[in-house]
């Protein structure tokens, strides 16, 4: 399990029998991605992948709303790409042009922040593939980020063992 | 609905934050109400310092204070808290189907090795 605390970054660990060339391509390969990317009942129309270090990506994720279809775009940046190892790569909400918006004008859950990052690694044993993925929140424009956000997740979990009501 | 106001509060929230005086002073409200002077013993600071804190907080949302006694005691509101504790949580759950559905693929080409897939 992760080290950080629930505001702070989702760590999930999964173990797939089968080898780890798949599993990268599953990332990778803009026909695989779109297979399974997003929750269920989710589609993926669009998968532009540029899979090199600073290379871009733009991803359309549709999902089905009581209003009809909604489209979801994210664009970003690959930062780290060692093939069948590790793919790091920034995520921020768009438009289908890739331009940047608010999460929360698109609808996001409060508090999901402007910029997040997506660290995979992966690791074969005997044919089987072991895959760590980290989504971490990275708050803009804050400084001493990493301090903080571990002080803020001892404060969160202190206050949750504490209740939020308090006197009489 | 989120709104841009939300995304507002939220760098509100995250500045008043990032400050280790203000996070010790939401640290002491966890465990209950206090007054300004209460809240400035432990630190090395005139009360006029600790009161811009503790204004910074109230204007973040995280800290409201009473209006019927003399001293005006300080109270925590975890609320901003909760939210910038939950993007994370929403995603998971997002996360998890969507490994559920790697899988169910990953099983749909063994089964048939070209299904969806380009040739090596």
């Amino acid at each position: 399990m992760s080290e950080h605390g629930p505001g702070d970054a989702v760590v999930i660990e999964r173990s797939f029998d089968a080898p780890v060339q798949l599993i990268w391509r599953m990332w990778t390969d803009p026909e695989h991605f779109k297979a399974w990317y997003g929750p269920d009942g989710a589609t993926v129309p669009v998968a532009k992948m540029d899979v090199r270090v600073g290379g871009t990506r733009l991803v359309c994720m549709e999902v089905q709303s009581p209003a009809g279809p909604m489209q979801m775009w994210f664009t970003g940046e690959y930062r780290e790409v060692v093939e069948n190892e590790r793919l790091v790569y920034t995520e921020s909400i768009c438009d289908e042009n890739g331009n940047v918006s608010s999460p929360a004008d698109m609808g996001m859950p409060p508090g999901h922040p402007t910029t997040t990052e997506v660290r995979v690694e992966f690791a074969e044993v005997s044919g089987r593939t072991t895959m760590v993925m980290t989504h971490s929140g990275i708050p803009a424009d804050s400084p001493g980020a990493v301090g903080w956000t571990m002080a803020l997740d001892k404060l969160v979990a202190h206050v949750k063992t504490h209740g939020a009501r308090q006197g009489p | 609905m989120a709104t841009a106001t939300d995304e507002d509060r939220l760098s509100e929230t995250f500045a008043a934050l990032a400050n280790s005086t203000r996070r010790a002073i939401l640290a002491r409200l966890a465990e209950g109400e206090a007054t300004v002077n209460e809240l400035a013993v432990p630190f090395a600071m005139t009360l006029p310092s600790i009161s811009k804190h503790i204004k910074v907080l109230q204007q973040a949302g995280l800290v409201v204070r009473g209006h019927h006694a003399q001293y005006r005691p300080c109270a925590l509101d975890a609320g901003p808290l909760e939210e910038v504790a939950t993007w994370a949580e929403q995603y998971r759950r997002v996360w998890e189907a969507g490994f559920d559905r790697m899988d169910a693929y990953l099983k749909q080409l063994r089964a048939e090795p070209r299904a969806g897939g380009r040739d090596e």
